[in-house]
């Protein structure tokens, strides 16, 4: 075995893959190039060191054959311009790997142009948000977790998989002020219609019916107040129903994180909304609170810097000068769907991978500018490409964790020669888009 | 009477918003200063005969007296009677989201399908829609607390999901079938579906009346029946049949009732 070969270790950085945001992160540098990772869980890693070759390095616009052509990034930033200057419906989508500054900056395109703005809250928790607007957030944080939850239940969702640091670094295995025994003071459950990794390291698991997510969580509130159900709800025996409740009433603390396996099952919104009427009256007895679990690195930022820029957390319309926001009328799916936008603008998301296929054959139809660091299928129907830099790695900025913590990222090593951040790249725009239009005025 | 009469000359993708084509604001106006009524056209303002060709019948004193006909491909055509509050409005065809919304009197009718968040928040006036409606329909603005609070909304057709999402008051007739969670959050108002219900009816019910005359797939457990009764009196008529009376919502310390026909 050859040890690892570097000259400097960047420490306390924080991870740029999903939502946990890591913060213990270690780089290992050898001539200002990153050669190693200390403390990233395996999709941390491989997202700074795998697939170097298929990196975006410099802007391209597609020429008449359909070929993506290399430009400079005046010609490319004029082009993308003229496109938002001249769309009646432009939307600018993605923003999960943008920061706080190059978000705001991204606004003040948008309000510009008269644009929609929309991240991946769209497909993934925007539902649970709305239940936050209707009925409120029972917040808590990641430290709150770690050193008091003595009951932690992971609804519809696999951090397993998808967030693997999450319950070693944060939830269940930690040792905590109130919980020095670690896992062992601490009871994890998980209610999921599928047998999950998360599962198999679960004290219980609780299979409901898939799309009945609703209704199992109105019967554990039914129980809670003290009335009888059916012996089966949901295809969970009452007993069962009738133990969780017991655990929950007499939990110390208790946090349930919810996934996208209730967020956009049936009862979409409700899913959540009812789980935080249960926690609401639950604290009669007990402590509980609540988390999302928010996927990508910053979408839970661009919730907040949204929100405190426009009052409203995503698919925020600036067509009237002012912003409005409606699910259904004002959200990139059903936009798409309906055929809507003229211009879209992928912002370090890949919509072509996350998307429905309906919607993505509206793309093939209107321009098409990818701002982002990789070619991906976006790259294939993109008219214009303006390649950017990774944050936390290249570019400094803030984030939100999934609990709302905001923490700021380093900037480790320099950026590629002829790569620019999304905050360089909305500030050029802004400027030149302002130039087109005092010339169509005058 | 005045009647104005507006063709749409050619379909449009990106819809346009019909917030300014009210009776109120049009009764008194000339065809010239009609024709010039701005309309939303994404993030353009553009006047209304771009996309219409209008024509005027009489004149009228008062905006009551003042009848809008829209005709044509109307499908991308959205807050039509947005805060409407007087006189009438007739769309032949299919309309796109929110019409009748936030409406507070005067009379719209729809010869077609209505999309989603028809007579949103509407605190009155009729919305009558002869096909079937979307998501949403009588419902609240996202985040908002309170739904459609009077008027009646009529819908010869099916209505999709969350009909009635925290309605306070007014009347909703459904003439065809309802999708997931009719009324839910219901605080008052009286909801009458014909057809054939989808799960969980009238979830999280404070208060108010649903009368289901066809059948409901699954009620929730926090529902109590309280009793059946034979040919019942609800809300000035009477129904014919055997009725099952549900209490609830429980969970929501609720007193709302719930009558389902037995079949």
């Amino acid at each position: 075995m050859t040890m690892l070969e570097y000259d400097e270790e960047v420490n306390n950085c924080v991870c740029f893959c999903c939502g946990n945001n890591c913060d213990d992160i270690t780089y290992l540098l050898k001539d200002k190039q990153i050669v190693g990772i200390r403390n990233a869980c395996r999709l941390g890693a491989s997202k700074v060191v795998c697939h170097p070759d298929q990196r975006l390095l410099n802007p391209m616009i597609r020429n008449e054959e359909g070929i993506l052509e290399e430009t400079t990034w005046d010609e490319a930033l004029d082009k993308v311009a003229m496109l938002l200057s001249e769309s009646i419906r432009p939307l600018l989508y993605g923003w999960s790997e943008s920061s706080i500054e190059s978000i705001k900056k991204g606004i003040k395109v948008s309000q510009l142009t008269g644009a929609v703005m929309d991240n991946s809250s769209t497909i993934y928790h925007g539902t649970t948000i709305q239940a936050f607007q209707n009925v409120g957030h029972p917040v808590t944080t990641y430290g709150e977790v770690k050193n008091r939850a003595d009951v932690i239940i992971y609804v519809g969702t696999n951090p397993m998989s998808d967030h693997p640091r999450h319950l070693s670094k944060f939830t269940a295995f930690p040792k905590g002020f109130f919980r020095q025994g670690g896992r062992k003071d601490r009871q994890v459950i998980t209610w999921d219609p599928k047998f999950t990794n998360t599962a198999k390291i679960s004290d219980d698991w609780i299979q409901f019916n898939m799309n009945e997510d609703y209704y199992f969580f109105n019967a554990l509130r039914t129980v809670l107040k003290g009335q009888k159900i059916d012996d089966e709800v949901a295809g969970v025996p009452k007993d069962k129903i009738m133990e969780m409740v017991n655990i929950m009433k007499n939990a110390e603390c208790g946090v349930i994180f919810l996934g996208l396996g209730v967020s956009q099952t049936l009862s979409k919104q409700r899913n959540a909304d009812i789980l935080i009427r249960l926690i609401e009256d639950l604290n009669s007895y007990s402590k509980w609170s609540m988390l999302p679990m928010k996927g990508s690195l910053n979408v839970g930022g661009f919730n907040v810097a949204l929100t405190s820029e426009t009052g409203y957390p995503y698919g925020v319309d600036f067509a009237r000068g002012y912003p409005r926001y409606m699910i259904g009328e004002t959200t990139t799916i059903d936009l798409l769907n309906r055929r809507e936008p003229d211009v879209f603008v992928s912002v370090s998301d890949d919509p072509v991978i996350q998307f429905p296929g309906y919607s993505i054959k509206h793309l093939v139809n209107i321009p098409v500018v990818q701002i982002g660091t990789t070619w991906g299928p976006i790259t294939e129907l993109s008219d214009v490409v303006l390649p950017s830099t990774n944050l936390g790695i290249e570019t400094a900025g803030t984030v939100y964790r999934i609990d709302s913590v905001p923490l700021y990222m380093k900037k480790v090593v320099e950026e590629p020669r002829n790569c620019h951040s999304h905050e360089w790249i909305f500030i050029e725009l802004y400027k030149r888009i302002q130039q087109l239009k005092c010339k169509g005025d005058n | 009477m005045k009647t104005i009469n507006l063709f749409m000359k050619k379909g449009v993708t990106i819809p346009l918003e019909f917030d300014n084509v009210l009776p109120e604001l049009l009764y008194d106006k000339s065809k010239e200063e009609i024709e010039q009524t701005i309309i939303y056209h994404g993030n353009q303002e553009e006047p209304l005969n771009k996309y219409f060709i209008v024509e005027i019948q009489g004149e009228c004193d008062k905006a009551d007296e003042c009848t809008i006909f829209i005709d044509g491909d109307l499908y991308r055509v959205k807050y039509i009677g947005n805060r409407m509050s007087c006189g009438t409005i007739i769309a032949n065809g299919n309309v796109d989201l929110h019409v009748g919304s936030m409406m507070s009197g005067g009379h719209i009718v729809v010869n077609g399908d209505a999309e989603s968040y028809a007579g949103r928040e509407m605190t009155g006036g009729i919305l009558e829609i002869k096909g079937n409606v979307k998501e949403y329909c009588g419902s609240s603005y996202i985040g908002e607390w309170r739904g459609m609070s009077g008027g009646k909304i009529i819908v010869n057709g099916d209505a999709g999901k969350q009909l009635a999402d925290c309605m306070m008051g007014g009347e909703i007739y459904i003439g065809g079938n309802c999708d997931i969670l009719a009324g839910i959050h219901m605080v008052g108002g009286f909801i009458e579906i014909n057809g054939d219900v989808d799960k969980w009816p009238a979830a999280e019910m404070k208060k108010g009346t649903m009368v289901i005359n066809g059948k409901v797939q699954e009620m929730l457990q926090s529902f109590k029946l309280e009793e059946k009764i034979q040919n019942p009196f609800i809300h000035d008529k009477y129904y014919f049949g055997t009725y099952n009376l549900y209490s609830g919502d429980i969970g929501s310390k609720g007193k709302g009732h719930v009558w389902i026909k037995e079949h």
